[in-house]
């Protein structure tokens, strides 16, 4: 028994020192968790460079965002993610959940953010467009320009791509194409968007990450379907022959907020002050493609990359619904799923 | 008479000292206990108390006919992988045993290093194969044997494809092993003694092999019933197997409870599986 106590005394040391050296490891330095890719790469060089430049704080790049392990984190104490990035719904349930730590507006400046994309715990990263991305080669010349289109396999025959997990935009989108008028969207009729869905669900090919609906639209695996408007900006910046249309392009942000229980809070609020400055918002758009949240961030930025950001689409625009999806998350969730699966 | 040459042989000398060689693996034991014990018993305790203490989250799992259907999705697959993957791998298993060494050197080596190539990798070359755009569809496109694209991806047909390829090996190593301790010479008897070919393959070889592949097989089918990424990217959501299903509860959905009920009549399966197995091929012969 003795040698068995000693090991385990060794196994206790260890973990305290492993303990002890991240803690050390934490003093100055934020964690910051984003989506990973070309997104996550303009965020670093668009926002945590200059903020270690000027703090002294370094900021250590994680991800994906992963809602499941952010819980866990809150629930266990135990949070290393000090601003994470994540979807505007869950922005808004999160908050309601006591899962993320309200905004220090005495660090963030509230007036400079669009009204849109702020809210008591969270502040826009950036704001995005869905809109209809299609490859002409694959749909033989014919242009799609509404919803309406990409469920009409007629006239655009071949598979279609929608986002995979539940979040606001499919649903919207069935809707739009069967004739609701926008301004009628909410609340959501459930039974008619499933049912408009399921006229063309053995045509759907779900993607769940950015990169692979760029896969699927530039091999033509899918030459028609809803994208973030970034991924195509970044598609045809490489080269690749996409198109889109901005026609009733749905808008949301992504959110920068903090967990609960965040053991550097306050360097957190310093990096999403920096992140959502004129500056900063103008140098991420500039590499993205998505639109700034500050509206100071325009002015800043080249005249030929401001032309292409969602914010010069928005005569046909239209703002998908934050509060009624925190409201209505979980029973359409499980109703989405249960749908996919049949 | 199986076990000599398998790695994880259970029935090591320090094993057969009894109490004295106990200490040793105690480290290992506080692992587990630390890393999926524990951890279990959390989810378990989590299924039937949240949201309210009771038995709700098992309710809803049973019944609910998409979460049935996502279970019977998962044995459906897991069946299947396990069938082609037997089918695949036993003339493999019998080719690496009998080969000259050089090939058979050569032919283990592929099988390995297959298996240390990264998992997604090999799922999204599957993909690039596999898809309407793909390098098989092209090519028969072109050879103009069909003329619309074979729906080779998204369904059953992609899954089993991507899941047999990374399972194959852990069938193949156990049935060489169980192979290669066969003596050769029984086979001579048996044709000495006038069976034909085929009655020495069904009499003599298929028994002889039976714990190998029933090790095998058991291994193949338990590790498809978790699985994640490859169904997740191979398969439709129409496919969706139990571990997806989880994620999106975990990750999506945050029900907690609920996944850790899924996660629970997963484990319980798994494990009345594993018995029955054991009841079948006993403790040693169920490894090797």
């Amino acid at each position: 028994m003795s040698r068995t106590s000693r090991a385990l005394g060794i196994a206790a040391l260890a973990l305290a020192a492993g303990l002890a050296g991240a803690a050390v490891a934490q003093s100055g330095s934020i964690v910051f968790t984003s989506w990973g890719g070309t997104t996550q790469d303009a965020q670093k060089k668009s926002w945590a460079v200059p903020f270690t430049k000027e703090t002294g704080i370094t900021v250590k790049q994680d991800g994906p965002t992963d809602y499941g392990k952010l819980k866990a984190m809150v629930e266990s104490g135990n949070v290393s993610w000090d601003v994470v990035d994540v979807e505007a719904d869950f922005a808004a349930a999160a908050a309601k959940d006591g899962l993320i730590e309200p905004i220090d507006f005495s660090i963030v400046k509230r007036d400079e953010i669009d009204p849109r994309f702020v809210t008591d715990h969270a502040v826009g990263s950036f704001y995005y467009s869905f809109v209809l991305g299609f490859n002409p080669a694959s749909l033989k010349g014919k242009t799609p320009k509404s919803w309406a289109d990409v469920f009409d396999t007629k006239t655009f025959p071949g598979k279609r791509t929608f986002y995979k997990w539940s979040a606001p935009g499919v649903l919207e989108i069935a809707l739009l194409a069967d004739g609701v008028p926008a301004d009628k969207l909410y609340p959501l009729d459930l039974d008619r968007a499933f049912k408009k869905l399921d006229s063309i669900k053995k045509d759907i090919v779900w993607w769940g990450t950015g990169a692979q609906s760029q896969q699927l639209l530039a091999s033509g695996e899918a030459p028609i379907g809803q994208f973030w408007n970034g991924r195509i900006f970044a598609l045809q910046q490489s080269g690749e022959k996409v198109d889109l249309s901005w026609e009733q392009n749905l808008t949301a942000a992504d959110m920068l907020v903090v967990p609960k229980g965040s053991k550097n809070k306050e360097a957190a609020m310093k990096f999403i002050a920096e992140a959502t400055s004129p500056e900063g918002q103008a140098s991420f758009a500039t590499e993205s493609g998505y639109a700034p949240v500050n509206v100071k961030s325009a002015a800043l930025m080249p005249k030929d990359v401001a032309a292409n950001l969602p914010d010069k689409h928005t005569a046909s625009q239209i703002n998908l619904d934050m509060s009624y999806w925190a409201a209505h998350r979980d029973e359409i969730g499980k109703r989405w799923y249960a749908w996919q699966a049949e | 008479m199986t076990v000599t040459d398998v790695p994880m042989a259970p029935q090591s000398p320090a094993a057969r000292r009894g109490g004295r060689g106990f200490a040793p693996v105690l480290p290992a034991l506080a692992l587990v206990v630390l890393v999926f014990v524990i951890p279990v018993l959390a989810l378990l305790l989590r299924s039937v108390l949240e949201p309210a203490p009771g038995l709700q989250n098992y309710a809803t799992f049973f019944g609910s006919t998409t979460y049935l259907k996502v279970l019977g999705n998962t044995f459906l697959v897991a069946f299947t992988v396990t069938v082609v993957t037997v089918l695949l791998g036993f003339p493999v298993a019998w080719f690496l045993a009998i080969a000259p060494s050089f090939w058979s050197r050569l032919l283990f080596a592929i099988v390995i290093l297959s298996m240390w190539t990264n998992l997604l990798a090999r799922t999204y070359a599957w993909m690039v194969l596999l898809q309407r755009t793909g390098v098989i569809n092209r090519t028969l496109m072109n050879l103009g044997l069909i003329s619309e694209p074979l729906p080779l991806i998204n369904n059953l047909v992609g899954v089993t494809i991507g899941m047999t390829y990374i399972m194959l090996p852990f069938m193949i190593l156990p049935l060489h092993a169980t192979i290669r301790s066969i003596d050769p010479a029984i086979f001579q008897a048996a044709s000495l003694c006038g069976a034909s070919r085929f009655q020495a393959f069904t009499r003599v070889m298929l028994p002889l092999t039976a714990s190998g592949i029933a090790a095998g097989a058991l291994m193949v089918f338990v590790m498809s019933l978790g699985y994640f990424i490859t169904p997740a990217l191979l398969g439709g959501t129409a496919n969706m197997m139990l571990a997806e299903l989880i994620a999106q509860l975990v990750q999506s959905l945050l029900d907690w409870g609920l996944a850790g009920a899924a996660a629970l009549v997963l484990l319980v399966i798994t494990l009345a599986i594993y018995m029955v197995q054991l009841r079948f091929f006993g403790f040693g012969q169920a490894r090797g």
